[in-house]
């Protein structure tokens, strides 16, 4: 039977191989995969740049990080923070510090990466002008308002004028190998953000020429580029001859680039593609199925959340918040929507992180009795139909009708959902604080340091701060835990301000997303970094 | 005939226009009803209302117009025009990258994708025409009126996807597993999808997908058309006069059943186009259609524009052609 069929397959693939004989592949055979390092293939989507100073988005970050290196880097286990390119990073007032660099790095253009090219990229993403989608990154570093400039009448028909000045004030060149940067106010973990891809430094002939850069970017990594960036079909990386530091496991890493997750599994079960970093929702079970031992689970750090509008007069009673928190069973929300692909949210640092605590929200529970109690102590709820918000298309309507189903049922609160808003749109009224009940959104780390979970979402006035809290004595921890002494000391503070959290409920935490990738039998060791991800520069196949 | 071809030329001119200016209406409606798009490369991250505004700037979204709902912009609507016939300056994507630097890499794609697509949907949809219609009632006849019914009411991504699924995955493994089979075979030709390292073998799967709808139309359109001139005056002459039975079918009765069919296939060529964005997406084809379905679902409005209009402008001269080859098929047919 088995013989007979293959004998229709020979004869079906006959035709195919006259008609492919003459427009042929380039290469016959990747037998060379397995041998000395061999080549690395890995499913990518497009990146938006390849430029450290604009790349914010994963798969930018994905090739930039292999491409370039900075300061420091992140531990593949712990996600501490470890000098990479920086021989010490040190500060007496938290305030100022100073970077000392390591000798004999250079550029794949043969440039030396001095504290030049660490300032030269750091103004160049922060200089408004440039348009830099990381230059939102540089804000914490003196003089950020001085190269950026306001246009007086918001996105009205006047341009922004020039900023005052073109490089950031903070900056400073000691000697070739050494610099200092002065923060607006002092924080304690600076040395951990310094890892993130946007301070990764530049060559001067990639300022100068961004553009190209872009395309066929000097890095001064382990890899550098082979070829140029083919838009849409692949990045090819090789070894860089010029790198000093350990060197990556495989010789190539070729990025294969799809529009579209599932024609990238099929790739993946065809046996073309190493790793795979993300999998289609609809494809997990089948994934877990077929390949069991090779799919790598890891709780992730993005935070998801239903923020509370503080600004609405009916959500401002913190007895309120908690009822609704306390109405909600989240394990069940995730078994019956995620199969069970995320984790039910018990605080609001992701549990990966030091400093994190099992169990800190204890309103995170469902608790009917509790609710009801807190709803009738606060003087019931008198703000008509509950609206829940979500944007548009992004799937988020399924769960949220799960929660507005659950404070109906425990609460008897009526609710509708207002799901119809697209992304840009959302945001917009996020910003403008136009939301008229719980909303969800979520956040991501900047940088693997429990504080980029606190500031920059509940501190007064920060810029994403969506449900508007505001609590002195939180915003006083948060400055003591900036400037401790040590990172250890700072985490009691950044602790104490979570525990505010946890009772106020300025957001109900939620879930955390679980990270999914898929490797081959071609690899040998695969690396997940808890930080930045599947790390295929240290991925080492048989 | 010269004069034909002017006249024709000229009406290209309101109907590219016009095309633009809906596209250009329907992109900005959009932006201003879903927001600003710029605001959504930051997620969850709030920029600086600074920052926002000088990516906004730069990446051409700035025109207060674009806050004003309703608003039909005519001013940016000038200005793109102007810039796109002018400076040849399609615009930037979100990404910073040219319009016209991204069609130039995407179009060699989707024009080998297309070319195999259509010679495939003429050679073999006009075999089965031809074997079908010589032999009307007949098994053969049967055979290509089922087949066909059951390709054409079969969507196009459904059979894509079928078709990764179960020939370039599950078939395309068994393969893969023989040492003896060549890897171009293999690999290349019964791969999921595109692969840069078989350019043209790993197309051909997904061309003949992209042609497969308009093979079964092709055929039944050959099929008749042949049934009916077989039955024809002169081609009875034909025969009377003994011409041999291979000329009297491949050029009295064929030349004149294939001109229906030719139109058929040239005006395929916009809906090929338009299959190729969902044929390019399943099968991962770095190409036009795939672009523009990306730039749709981000709202790239510079995008949908230049690819857009580029598209009508192939669709209007492939029918011009198309037109013109009548008179090449039908000596009967004039253009004055």
């Amino acid at each position: 039977m088995r013989g007979k069929f293959l004998k229709v397959a020979v004869a079906a693939t006959a035709t195919a191989m006259l008609a492919t004989a003459c427009g042929g592949g380039s290469d016959d055979s990747d037998d060379a995969g397995g041998q000395s390092g061999g080549e690395l293939r890995v499913y990518a989507s497009e990146p938006a740049f390849l430029l450290p100073s604009n790349g914010n988005d994963e798969p930018s970050i994905y090739v930039i990080r292999q491409l370039y290196r900075g300061l420091v880097k992140y531990n593949a286990e712990t996600g501490e923070a470890e000098n990479d390119l920086a021989e010490s990073i040190t500060s007496d007032d938290k305030k100022l510090w100073t970077i000392k660099l390591k000798d004999g790095y250079t550029f794949d253009n043969g440039e030396p990466v001095d504290a030049e090219s660490f300032i030269r990229s750091w103004n160049y993403a922060a200089y408004g002008p440039n348009a830099q989608n990381n230059g939102y990154f540089m804000k914490r570093i003196a003089g950020i308002k001085d190269v950026t400039a306001e246009d007086p009448d918001g996105d009205g028909p006047k341009t922004a004028p020039e900023p005052k000045a073109k490089t950031l004030s903070g900056l400073k060149k000691v000697d070739d190998l050494t610099f200092t940067v002065e923060l607006s106010s002092p924080f304690t973990g600076f040395p951990t953000t310094i890892g993130y891809s946007g301070f990764f430094p530049m060559a001067q002939a990639c300022v100068d020429d961004a553009d190209t850069c872009n395309e066929t970017p000097i890095g001064n990594g382990p890899y550098k580029i082979e070829g140029a960036w083919e838009r849409g079909v692949q990045i090819n990386l090789t070894r860089s001859d010029s790198w000093n530091g350990e060197p990556g496991k495989p010789d190539k890493i070729n990025y294969r680039i799809f529009a579209d997750v599932g024609s990238g599994y099929s790739a993946f079960q065809a046996g073309e593609l190493d790793v795979m970093y993300t999998l289609p929702p609809e494809r997990f079970k089948d994934a877990k199925a077929s390949y069991g031992d090779r799919l790598f689970e890891q709780p992730g750090d993005s935070f998801n959340y239903v923020g509370m509008p503080l600004y609405n007069e009916n959500f401002k009673d913190k007895r309120v918040r908690q009822a609704f928190s306390l109405a909600i069973d989240r394990q069940s929300i995730v078994d019956a929507v995620f199969d069970g692909r995320y984790s039910p949210a018990t605080g609001f640092i992701a549990p990966t992180f030091q400093g994190a605590r099992e169990g800190v929200c204890t309103y995170c529970k469902k608790d009917v009795e509790k609710a009801k109690a807190l709803l009738a102590e606060a003087g019931g709820w008198k703000g008509g139909k509950l609206v829940l918000w979500a944007n548009a298309g992004a799937g988020h309507d399924a769960w949220l009708q799960a929660v507005g189903d659950q404070i109906k049922a425990a609460l008897g609160i009526d609710y509708e959902l207002k799901v119809n808003l697209q992304f840009p749109e959302y945001l917009e009224t996020a910003d403008n604080r136009k939301f008229t009940g719980p909303f969800r959104l979520g956040w991501g780390p900047d940088y693997p340091f429990l504080e980029t979970y606190l500031t920059p979402v509940y501190g007064t006035g920060s810029d994403s701060n969506n449900s508007t809290f505001s609590n002195p004595e939180f915003d006083s921890l948060m400055k003591q835990g900036d400037s401790a002494e040590t990172i250890d000391e700072a985490i009691t503070f950044y602790q104490k301000g979570e525990d505010i959290l946890a009772e106020e409920l300025p957001v109900i935490p939620m879930f955390w997303r679980k990270e999914a990738a898929l490797y081959s039998e071609n690899v040998d060791n695969f690396v997940w970094n808890q930080v930045s991800g599947a790390d295929y520069g240290a991925t080492s196949l048989k | 005939m010269g004069r034909y071809v002017i006249r024709r030329l000229l009406q290209f001119i309101p109907t590219v226009l016009g095309t633009m200016f809906l596209l250009h209406y329907m992109t900005s409606l959009a932006i201003q009803f879903s927001g600003n798009p710029v605001r959504a490369l930051f997620g969850d991250r709030t920029p600086s209302p600074a920052l926002l505004a000088a990516v906004t700037e730069r990446l051409g979204y700035a025109d207060p117009c674009l806050d004003q709902k309703g608003n039909p912009c005519f001013g940016l609507f000038v200005d793109r025009v102007q810039n796109i016939f002018f400076h040849f300056d399609f615009g930037i994507n979100m990404r910073q990258q040219e319009v016209t630097e991204m069609v130039a890499d995407r179009l060699p794609f989707t024009l080998k994708l297309l070319v195999i697509a259509i010679i495939f949907e003429a050679v073999v949809g006009i075999a089965a025409g031809v074997w079908a219609g010589l032999r009307g009632g007949s098994f053969a006849d049967n055979l290509v009126k089922i087949s066909t019914v059951f390709v054409i009411s079969v969507p196009i991504f459904v059979l894509g996807v079928l078709v990764r699924e179960f020939v370039g995955v599950k078939f395309g493994n068994i393969l893969r597993d023989q040492e003896w089979i060549p890897d171009v075979v293999a690999s290349g030709f019964f791969s999921p999808g595109f692969k840069p390292d078989y350019p043209t073998a790993s197309l051909l799967i997904p061309g003949m997908v992209l042609g497969a709808v308009a093979l079964a139309t092709t055929a039944r359109l050959t099929r008749t058309s042949i049934m009916e001139n077989i039955r024809a005056d002169f081609v009875r002459t034909a025969r009377a006069k003994g011409l041999a039975n291979k000329r009297v079918i491949g050029v009295h009765t064929l030349r004149n059943s294939l001109i229906p069919v030719i139109t058929y296939l040239g005006v395929d060529i916009g809906s090929a186009m338009a299959g190729a964005v969902v044929t390019e997406t399943i099968f991962n084809v770095p190409g036009i259609g795939r672009m523009v379905t990306e730039a749709a679902r981000t709202g790239e409005a510079a995008v949908v524009i230049g690819v857009v209009t580029m598209l009508v402008l192939v669709i209007l001269i492939v029918n011009l052609l198309v037109d013109l080859l009548y008179a090449v098929l039908d000596p009967r047919i004039r253009y004055e």
